[in-house]
């Protein structure tokens, strides 16, 4: 080996330390990066699209589910006060802004309950018509009491949730989908508290993308 | 050491990191709502909201169907003392400690609706403050410091909503001296 070589080796030798600790850390990160995504999979509810938790800010919530619900929904109350169940997919595919999509339901068993959409940010969607979201009691229904929420950037007839870019710079997106729904139950019924992964809610259809 | 012994090293650390990383973001997140809300209204002190929209930056998810009010304690210097008029539709008087930990909670839902209409007075106390030294409705915080959050409807009219966090306090208990 030249000394040229041998000069380089031994800086190297020298930062090692350093280098594992930067190295470490990076490595954590990113690992743990891969691991909130895996949990909100693994450790959430499936009730068809929507994902849910038990544990949302109790004391029995593991790391990894308490990390997922400070980045995404801070300050959630435990289940017995409200629970939330959020889609970004339909059937695999995430929302996308150049697509339609419908929700369809009916009521459901709590003192009030609300769809709200966000943006890959986790914040509410600038719109000109200032709406963010569908409640039990400002929404259109039909003569038998069901609905249908339209969600999309372009107008459309009836409850039209708007959707669009984000208020944060598309940029920083690390995220699959462009948009979220949030659907919140706010003093659930048994059927939530107790099997909230069969129980009834709305249902999310994809209708046509550009 | 070899590099094979310093590359492994690096990969078990690595993974092992995760762990704790994952168990201090909760306290990162928590710490920067606490500071953030606690130097532009002060701690101890109860800071009513504007309804929520795209401007609204204060926390992550807000619902646009609620108006919030919220008080960034810090028990160190004696208890703190919480008044809330309890309105008719939906509301909750919530606590958090750095966690995130949803510890304790009052509403005017299911069997706590006698609470509407209503003054709620709770003495928010440290860990180690004795509770039965405390009269009246009595919350014992896991930690000194922490965000009590207080959720109101504001679907339809919201102006009920909106005069009951007004007309609620957050303050430090007065110390009453013998001389």
């Amino acid at each position: 080996m030249t000394s040229k070589g041998n000069t380089f080796f031994n800086r190297l030798r020298v930062l090692r330390w350093p280098l594992a600790v930067l190295l470490v850390a990076a490595l954590s990160v990113f690992l743990l990066q891969g691991a909130l995504k895996t949990g909100l999979r693994e450790s959430f509810l499936r009730n068809g699209d929507w994902r849910t938790s038990e544990s949302i800010g109790a004391a029995d919530a593991d790391a990894v589910v308490r990390a997922i619900v400070a980045i995404g929904g801070l300050l959630g109350s435990t289940r017995e006060e409200s629970m939330y169940y959020t889609l970004n997919s339909v059937a695999g595919e995430p929302l996308r802004l150049n697509c339609r999509y419908r929700i369809e339901g009916s009521d459901y068993d709590a003192n009030w309950w609300s769809i709200t959409a966000y943006g890959w940010d986790f914040y509410l969607i600038p719109n000109q018509e200032k709406r963010y979201s569908y409640n039990n009691e400002n929404l259109i229904r039909g003569e038998d009491g069901r609905w249908v929420i339209r969600v999309g950037v372009s107008e459309q007839e009836g409850n039209w949730l708007p959707v669009g870019p984000s208020g944060t710079l598309a940029e920083t997106n690390s995220m699959a989908h462009d948009f979220d729904l949030l659907l919140r139950l706010y003093t659930p019924g048994n059927a939530y508290l107790q099997h909230p992964e069969s129980a009834p809610l709305p249902t999310v259809i994809k209708e046509a993308c550009s | 050491m070899s590099w094979v012994r310093w590359i492994a090293v690096i990969l078990v650390c690595g993974w092992l990191g995760q762990y704790p990383l994952a168990m201090l973001v909760p306290h990162l997140i928590m710490e920067r709502l606490y500071n953030k809300v606690g130097d532009r209204t002060g701690y101890n002190q109860m800071y009513v909201n504007t309804r929520p929209d795209e401007t609204f930056r204060n926390v992550v998810r807000p619902s646009p169907d609620l108006l919030y009010a919220l008080c960034v304690y810090n028990l160190e210097q004696g208890a703190v003392v919480i008044n809330a008029p309890v309105p008719e539709r939906y509301w909750s008087m919530q606590f958090y400690q750095m966690n995130t930990d949803n510890f304790a909670g009052i509403s005017n839902q299911r069997e706590q609706h006698t609470r509407v209409g209503t003054q709620v007075e709770v003495t928010l106390v440290g860990p180690d403050a004795n509770p039965a030294e405390y009269s009246g409705e009595v919350i014992q915080s896991p930690t000194e410091r922490g965000v009590m959050l207080l959720r109101a409807s504001a679907i339809g009219d919201e102006s009920q909503a909106r005069t009951a966090l007004e007309g609620s306090s957050c303050q430090q208990q007065l110390k009453f001296v013998s001389t």
